[in-house]
């Protein structure tokens, strides 16, 4: 194992969207944050409560969780795809860098990020609503498990793509649409059927009631489902990307 | 020095699709501590050559022993002894030089060394540019900043894949110097180029590579003995009306058409030029010139390109 190898492309993941934390940080932040005071702010005087918690409260979450896998997502995914389009993957495949040093630095450094304006997000919303944090530990394993899932799978995409517009493609058609529909505005289990049903198979639905069970202690499913739900689709996603990357899927020639 | 070679290629094969083939059945032995330079036109395998041996080629068959170590039993550990300059620029425009080289070391599970970076950057001219971000070199920087990248781990094989293309003849010097005093210190240089005078300047061994095939390997200074020819070329002061004499002919001179030149290859077992030359006196023929050519790395990789019998006879 590369220890030192694989904490330096941590480290240079890390300082290289802080080069950029106008791009990086702030602009997610910003528009994450507008999300809730025009999203909130003008259904919270329709929709007082939703299961017994204040809206604007009842948001939060979902928020900080779409702030967080985006970002997640984006690190990995415009990072390694840079590196094939600028040519510096070759500085990793001659490395000895074996697939797992290189998932843990692409991996570790979108998670920071990831956190980093999930983190933001929610103490600005906090601003807004006041403090609050149930089950610490559940909310820590949610964000977590969230952040490291979506970071896989900004990996996965990286490898696939070989266009800019294919790079687009995932956070357009597959993550804006199952996030929205993923319940951070609404309660899934208030939908009419089958959309009560149907959003089951929508695996931001249980990163989403997973955090809001830890930040707000309650959720429409059992946080421990929705754990092992997510367990299940981040060791397939790693699977696949650890593959990917021994083989040098899309890499090598 | 060890005895164990630095590379050794067995049957290294290489199709694309299973249609173009790169590489055929490619047997090659690095020693270690040599200078060796792969020659071959654009498209020859040279690139998918190294891009197999540096992890950047998956190759169809055959093996790969990097100091004795098989590729196929650990892709990873034979890596931090290879350093590679690749054909490509490329450069992270996020970075520094400084840093670009501090990551490089990091990646290849060495810890920040100051004294080192600054070492390679001088070496390589860009000690002045250490602060500066990769994106405002010139293309010459950037391809220093590539040979330092390379280097900078202290690797023990590196790979010089069109190492000094686009760079000035001064640079080119000073980096040939550098490459030679690598080579001292005991680091094997295998390299690819394009300026044959390069390969003539630098290499111990040379090796040709034509349509994936590894045509000949040896030694450069025999290859050019053996190939290579002196010509002596005879100009006169004006078109000589009568043939040549006949020792002269016989011996092998030719006289071009417009009847001004004489042209004299000499080689073992042949006359001297200088017999040559007293004969044309002799002769009374009115000679105005006289010069001798030796023929170049370059007449002789012409030579086994084209597939002379000659130059076969080398063959790997």
């Amino acid at each position: 194992m590369n220890t030192i190898g694989m904490k330096s492309l941590l480290a240079k993941e890390v300082r290289r969207f802080m080069r950029v934390p106008g791009q990086t940080v702030l602009s997610p932040l910003i528009s994450t944050s507008l999300y809730f005071l025009v999203f909130g702010y003008s259904l919270a005087g329709r929709v007082h409560e939703v299961e017994g918690v204040p809206y604007l409260q009842f948001i939060v979450p979902g928020l900080v969780f779409m702030g967080l896998a985006n970002n997640a997502f984006l690190n990995s995914s415009s990072s390694l795809f840079i590196t094939k389009i600028q040519g510096t993957v070759v500085d990793l495949l001659v490395a000895p860098l074996g697939p797992l040093e290189l998932m843990a630095g692409f991996i570790g450094g979108a998670m920071v990020r990831g956190l980093m304006v999930g983190g933001l997000t929610w103490a600005v919303a906090t601003l807004f609503t006041g403090f609050r944090l149930e089950h610490a530990p559940a909310a820590l394993l949610f964000l977590l498990l969230s952040s490291y899932t979506f970071s896989v799978l900004g990996i996965l995409a990286a490898v696939w793509a070989e266009k800019f517009e294919q790079i687009n493609f995932f956070p357009t058609f597959v993550m804006l649409p199952l996030t929205f529909l993923g319940g951070i505005f609404y309660s899934v289990r208030e939908l009419p059927s089958p959309w009560n049903h149907i959003s089951l198979f929508n695996p931001m639905v249980y990163m989403v009631e997973g955090l809001r069970y830890g930040m707000l202690g309650q959720s429409g499913f059992s946080p421990l489902l929705g754990a092992g739900i997510l367990v299940g689709v981040a060791l397939l996603a790693t699977g696949v990307a650890w593959a990917a990357l021994r083989s040098g899927y899309k890499l090598k020639a | 020095m060890s005895s164990t070679p630095a590379l050794e290629l067995r049957g290294l094969t290489k199709n694309y699709g299973g249609k173009l083939t790169a590489l055929t059945d490619v047997n090659l032995t690095i020693r270690p501590g040599e200078i060796f330079a792969l020659l071959g036109p654009n498209g020859a395998g040279k690139t998918t050559l190294i891009g197999s041996v540096c992890g950047l080629v998956k190759k169809t068959s055959g093996k790969i022993l990097v100091f004795g170590h098989d590729l196929d039993e650990d892709p990873v550990r034979p890596r931090y002894e290879v350093g590679l300059v690749p054909q490509e620029i490329n450069f992270d425009p996020f970075f520094s030089v400084a840093e670009s080289l501090y990551i490089q070391q990091g990646y290849y599970g060495q810890k920040r060394d100051e004294a080192r970076v600054m070492e390679v950057l001088t070496a390589l001219n860009l000690r002045n540019k250490a602060d500066s971000l990769t994106r405002a070199l010139s293309g010459g920087m950037k391809r220093r900043l590539l040979i330092a990248k390379a280097l900078v781990h202290k690797p023990r094989l590196v790979f010089l894949d069109e190492p000094t293309a686009g760079v000035d003849v001064e640079l080119r010097r000073d980096l040939w110097n550098y490459v030679r005093k690598l080579a001292a210190e005991g680091t094997t240089i295998v390299l690819t180029t394009h300026y044959l005078e390069e390969a003539e300047e630098l290499a111990d061994r040379v090796g040709v590579i034509n349509e994936g095939k590894l045509l000949l390997v040896e030694e450069k200074k025999a290859l050019l003995r053996r190939l290579g020819e002196k010509r002596l070329i005879v100009t006169f002061t004006a078109p000589l009306s009568t043939p040549l004499p006949e020792s002269v002919l016989k011996a092998g001179a030719t006289l071009s058409e417009d009847g001004r030149t004489v042209t004299y290859p000499e080689r073992e077992g042949r006359a001297p030029g200088g017999d040559i030359l007293r004969a044309l006196y002799t002769e009374g023929l009115p000679v105005g010139d006289v010069e001798t050519r030796h023929s170049r790395l370059e007449d002789i990789l012409i030579d086994i390109l084209r597939g002379k019998p000659a130059a076969a006879a080398g063959a790997a």
